[in-house]
């Protein structure tokens, strides 16, 4: 196996990377120090891995650093920072949906990949969203309630408001 | 079933302003950005990555074991062995704390050099300069077994000829209850009630496997940053590793799920014995299969319950035998069989009680800690136990329940007063009427509710003399620094100190900061285990912190000229009670006592009671501070079709003592009475001859947004607790009823009990058909 | 151990083709990865070369053509949820796909990757045997249709050769006079390994009588199959409750399943014929 130089856009910023093919872009991201990127399972049963690869929620354990070569990645720590909150960030903070905070950035993801199709989701459809983020601490409800805190703000504020650091769909 | 629900007894707490409130934790932005560092998320320079290699046996002798190729592979720093390390020995059933008390048993070689008990037994550790060169690595181990004979069955590792596990005869732990006369007791009976019932293995499940980084220093002091709920190991990790006790610092990190899956030593003697043979750092990262085989389970247990009645319910004697699988090794089991041994009547005023308790060690994975600690496997027994005397006595379960609950001033099995409110009926009846109408049979599919009560410790055991300390002081501009040993497993343990500062010292919680966890530098807190650290940490707060007011305020009545009692501080504002426009900002009185030298930190010890241990041939005597009271309650739809078992409507009510911070309460009661759920209906450990089966979160499944309704949580609140302002502890509790409630609504719809879980849809199957083979009998 | 193995990004569906032409049986085709990078991660891929087919435009789309729907193989799962021609000509199918994994798997997961790695419990497989689905299997000198219930084997076996790629899957547009009906058994609620998944197509002709009828299986066969004994027995009769239980009781005999981490044999038959038996009535309800 050959390392070859791949182009990866994190959060707005560009690295160029030698990896080896069979490096996933998961760990591609943790060593270059997005440790936002959690890694639960590395089989993709449990969603804390989750980023936005060109615009759609993926696992990245699930797919091949060069796979992702020259795409668009955001992370939750693309989405805002404790000054500057994504509405999302800041539901979660309030509403108790966050105990040890592991599956947090990758169920903050896909709540957004919710919310950029969905502005107004039923209970059954946030449910859905979260589906593969499995959480062991708070028993999903606070996380819906934050969900639908975060809708109703980010409709109030108008579309396309909230975009965070990188391209997302 | 429609219960009256009654009214509460009054009941006065006073009104706080941070305390109780659903404010926004100090630890929560950090999460939702991705900023907060976890244990794997650390890397430095010239770090080593490190591996773990295991055992594929169950049981065997190791004939062979040769590392050399892996020791000559380029970039591998070192391999190291039980050969290399013979005196590395780890204290298994100590559990951690503040001071050490009493052994239960034997110790657990770190590396087998010799012999293997169970599958994935640590036998060789690597350090390479990447983590695929140790992966090289491991596959160049050479090892020969020779199996030998194992036993996967308590009892049959109880017979004569039995391999041995547990030297020398398996039993690794005993207890008993002698209450009364059990005998006379039956005899009084007008009904004897006999079942018994099996709990299973349960898997933690953390979202965050395992994982730490250690380096050594100049001065030979091995720093281990780690996920851990203990960071008193660092003595039990000095002896294995052959150090002073001072010479290790564990600096726990940010848990990312316990459950006490962590409160066992996992990756710190390996990271200890890595970076002390390298000098260079180590981090060691466990894969999700291996976080499965590496960490302890919930021990599994049958239960039989022998219980005499009377026609209006009245319990005249109960005698309960178990048995549990201890795994290849203690750790912790001797205390879970306690915790089983006293819980094991369920919270009911019974006058004559017998118990006979064991747990025997066996070649399958090892058990220890897991929130509820052997109280929910006594749970499942008892409340399935007094809804099979109801179903027998034709009375309906809360009324055989309220016959037999515990009230304050009743003791319990070992003669242990309850003092604090007991709000056994208070929970079970809110906690039925949130369920509202039963919804309605349709089609094959059977609609039933049922509850369960219970009662859970909070606080250690009484004869560990428990201590806790917490440091807090106000800085000259007015914030306030906490400083505790706690580790924060993300029920809030870090940030309840911060709210109790808060509110003693009247400022905004935006204005504390703590610094925790850090085995040298920050007073010890004791374990986060045994739901104890918000009685135990929050009270040496709550003391530190009064002691730190009550020195602003003695400057403040003589700058008022009135006495303390007269003033309060709100918002970082002193001011006279009965007049509040007379203010003085707290930063100038801080100011003024710094520059009179008045000390404005306190370090304050707080100790739970101290008892000696329970009679060993009676158990009788105090085993904790106190317990927690509460219900759950659940309506289900069987499919009896298909077996499948869908929560319609859930409802946990407990009563806390008092909420610290309202929000995180709920958290803990809605995420633990899920975690019972998942352990009622789905998650099921499959171990085939010692070897799980299940090693993967797509084969042992637990609970996703989609499988159970929303846990509604109801808090009550009595103030009786000896936590601070009047709080118990929920951590534990909350799991507790959820499984037995669950398996009382299945029992209410289908008309047949399983008094086995998980209650998996062949499981309802099987009842069905027997129910009917039986009628048709 | 993490596998060793080379990695191709053709620009286009000729130089794909090229690639998998070049390395033959050593060369296999890659999309969402969602089953092959766990195969690498637990070093259990056996071939050396993948050819990343990820960003070809030319395995997406969701077309009516002449009669038929046809996808792409490189149709996410995600994407037959929400496409009208699905929602409208394929309902079963957007069912399996609300049901299939979970929405971060969904996204990436591909119709083709589904149906080539063949595993007895493939979510797509039997709303697309209920659909009388073929699958187009292109190399770089030809391409031919193949009915998707002979295209895969057995478990994990496939009639792929080397050097070939999914390239489209295809159905007919059922008749006005037809309806369907899925359901997935699994140990939870969303991302669950089937126990059973089924879908039935059940078409009526102007008397009323079964036209024709489809029970399609899987997890409780070696392959996912359709139960043809069944379908025959429905056959130019009326539908009713006692031959419906009939068929869907036949059914079950033709399984062939197995005891294994997520249920016995025996509970796998046992609800093959209530779910087949519940999945005809619901059909046959929206027919009338």
């Amino acid at each position: 196996m050959k390392p070859q130089m791949i182009t990866l856009h994190i959060n707005g910023r560009t690295h160029f990377v030698a990896l080896n093919p069979n490096l996933t872009l998961l760990v591609a991201l943790r060593d270059l120090g997005y440790t936002d990127v959690k890694c639960g399972c590395e089989k993709g049963d449990c969603g804390a891995c989750a980023v936005f690869l060109n615009g759609v929620a993926v696992n990245s354990c699930l797919v091949l650093a060069w796979q992702a070569d020259e795409a668009e990645i955001l992370t939750a720590a693309g989405l805002g920072t404790s000054e500057h909150p994504h509405p999302l960030q800041t539901a979660f903070s309030d509403a108790g949906a966050i105990q040890c905070g592991y599956c947090t950035p990758g169920m903050i993801i896909s709540a957004k990949s919710l919310l950029d199709h969905k502005p107004h989701p039923t209970e059954a459809e946030i449910r859905d969203a979260i589906s593969g983020n499995l959480c062991r601490c708070t028993g999903y409800a606070q996380i819906i309630q934050a969900v639908e805190s975060a809708a109703e703000k980010m409709a109030a504020e108008g579309p396309a408001v909230f975009g965070g650091a990188g391209g997302e769909g | 079933m429609k219960y009256q629900v009654k009214p509460l007894p009054p009941f006065n707490l006073p009104v706080l302003h941070t305390v109780g409130k659903p404010l926004r934790k100090v630890d929560a932005m950090g999460k939702a950005v991705g900023a907060t560092v976890y244990a794997g998320d650390y890397s430095m320079l010239q770090m080593l990555h490190g591996k773990v290699f295991r055992s594929k046996q169950s049981s065997a002798r190791i004939t062979r074991l040769d590392v050399s190729k892996a020791r000559a592979l380029p970039g591998v720093a070192c391999v190291i062995t039980g050969f290399d390390v013979p005196n590395a020995r780890l204290v298994s059933d100590m559990p951690g704390q503040t001071g050490q008390k009493q052994r239960a048993g034997s110790d657990v070689p770190v590396l087998a050099s010799e012999q293997v008990r169970f599958y994935g037994e640590p036998i060789a550790l690597i350090a390479a300069e990447t983590l695929e060169i140790a992966d090289k690595a491991m596959s160049l181990i050479e090892i020969d077994y020779e199996p030998l004979p194992g036993v996967y069955d308590p009892l049959e590792a109880m017979k004569p000829g039995a391999p041995v596990v547990t030297p020398p005869d398996n039993i690794v732990a005993r207890w008993k209850i002698r209450k009364g006369n059990v005998e006379s007791g039956f005899e009084q009976a007008d009904l004897i009630v006999e079942n018994t019932f099996r709990v299973p293995y349960q898997e933690h499940a953390y979202l965050e496997p395992e994982a730490g980084v250690a380096w050594i220093d100049e001065r030979g002091v091995i720093t281990i940053r780690v996920s851990t709920q203990v960071i008193e190991h660092f003595r039990t990790i000095a002896r294995a590793v052959g150090v002073p006790q001072n010479k290790i610092r564990i600096l726990g990190t940010m848990v990312g799920g316990g459950f006490g899956g962590k409160e066992d030593i996992t990756t710190e003697i390996y990271l200890a014995l890595l970076t002390k043979h390298t000098a260079r750092p180590v981090k060691i990262v466990y894969t999700r299969e291996e976080s499965f085989l590496a960490h302890s389970k919930r021990h599994p247990y049958v239960i039989k319950h022998r219980t005499g009645v009377k026609k209006n319910g009245l319990i005249t004697a109960s005698k309960i035998e178990m048995i549990s699988d201890s795994g290849a090794y203690p750790y912790l089991s001797a205390y879970v069989l306690l915790y089983t041994t006293v819980m094991a009547p369920g919270p009911y005023r019974i006058d004559n009680v017998q118990v006979d308790a064991i747990s025997v060690a066996t070649n399958n994975p090892y058990t220890s800690a897991f929130r509820g600690f052997g109280g929910p496997q006594a749970c499942f027994a008892y409340e399935q136990q007094m809804d099979d005397i109801a179903r027998q006595l034709g009375l309906d379960p809360l009324e055989v329940r309220k016959v037999n609950y515990l009230r304050t001033g009743d003791c319990t099995a070992t003669g242990q007063v309850i003092e604090s409110a007991a709000w056994l009926e208070e929970t079970a009846t809110r906690a039925m009427a949130a369920l509202g109408e039963q919804t309605i049979d349709y089609g094959s599919v059977k609609i039933g509710q049922g509850f369960a009560s219970y009662f859970q410790s909070y606080g250690r055991i009484t004869w560990l003399h428990d201590t806790s300390q917490s440091w807090v002081g106000i800085e000259l501009d007015g914030t306030v620094t906490v400083r505790a040993g706690v580790p924060d497993l993300g029920a809030g343990q870090a940030n309840s100190l911060c709210q109790i500062a808060a509110e003693v010292l009247g400022v905004p919680l935006e204005r504390v900061t703590i610094y925790c966890t850090d085995s040298a530098l920050t007073p010890l807190s004791g374990t986060s285990t045994a739901t104890r650290q918000l009685y135990m940490s929050g009270n040496a707060t709550l003391t530190a912190a009064t002691t730190v007011r009550n020195v602003l305020l003695s400057r403040a009545s003589k700058h008022f000229e009135e006495d303390m009692e007269a003033l309060d501080i709100v918002d970082s504002k002193v001011f006279i009670k009965s007049d509040p426009s007379k203010t003085l900002d707290l930063v100038d009185l801080v100011r003024m006592c710094a520059s009179e030298g008045m000390h404005l930190s306190n370090l304050a010890l707080f100790k739970a009671p101290f008892t000696d241990p329970i009679n060993p041939e009676t158990g009788q005597g105090q085993v904790w501070p106190d317990f927690t009271f509460g219900s759950f309650a659940v309506e289900v739809a069987v499919d009896t079709e298909t077996g499948e078992v869908t929560i319609l409507k859930a409802a946990a009510c407990h009563d806390i003592g008092r909420a610290i911070n309202w929000a995180a309460a709920e958290g803990q009661i809605i995420g633990g009475g899920m975690q019972g759920l998942g352990y009622g209906l789905m998650e099921n450990l499959i171990v085939k001859e010692g070897v799980i089966k299940t090693p993967s979160l797509s084969e042992y499944l637990i609970p996703t947004s989609m499988d159970y309704p929303d846990i509604q949580a109801i808090i009550l609140e009595s103030g009786t607790g000896l936590g601070p302002f009047g709080a118990k502890g929920i951590g534990e509790p909350s799991v507790t009823p959820a499984a037995p409630a669950v398996a009382s609504a299945i029992a209410n719809a289908i008309g047949v009990s399983i008094p086995e879980i998980p209650i998996t849809p062949e499981k309802v199957l099987a009842a069905l058909d027997q129910a009917q083979a039986t009628v048709m009998k | 151990m993490q596998s060793e193995i080379e990695l191709y990004r053709p620009q286009n569906l000729a130089e794909a083709l090229t690639l998998l032409a070049q390395y033959g049986p050593d060369g296999k085709p890659m999309a969402g990865g969602t089953n092959i990078v766990v195969e690498l991660r637990d070093g259990h891929h056996n071939c050396k070369s993948l050819v990343d087919l990820s960003r070809l435009k030319e395995l997406r789309g969701i077309n009516l053509e002449d009669g038929y729907i046809v996808i792409g193989g490189g149709t996410t799962i995600t994407e037959l949820i929400d496409h009208p021609l699905i929602c409208m000509h394929a309902g079963i199918l957007k069912e399996a796909a609300q049901l299939f994994a979970n929405p971060l798997v969904r996204n990436r997961a591909t119709v083709a990757g589904n149906l080539v790695d063949a595993s007895p419990a493939a979510d797509t497989a039997p709303p697309l045997l209920a659909l009388k689905a073929e699958v187009q299997l292109m190399n770089r000198a030809a391409s031919r249709w193949m009915k998707l219930e002979d295209f895969i084997t057995g478990v994990r076996k496939t009639n792929l050769q080397p050097g070939e790629l999914m390239f489209a899957i295809r159905w007919p547009v059922p008749s006005d006079r037809s309806a369907g009906a899925y359901t997935k058994v699994g140990l939870r609620k969303a991302d669950a390994i089937s126990v059973l998944s089924a879908a039935v197509m059940v078409e009526l002709d102007d008397a009323g009588l079964c036209k024709q009828a489809i029970i399609a299986l899987g997890a409780v066969a070696p392959k996912p199959f359709r139960a043809h004994e069944a379908e025959a027995l429905l056959l130019g009769k009326v539908l009713e409750p006692e031959l419906i239980a009939e068929a869907a009781r036949l059914a079950a005999e033709t399984t062939r399943p197995i005891d294994d981490i997520r249920g016995t044999a025996a509970y796998r038959k046992r609800v093959t014929a209530v779910t087949v038996r519940r999945l005809l009535t619901r059909a046959v309800e929206v027919l009338k």
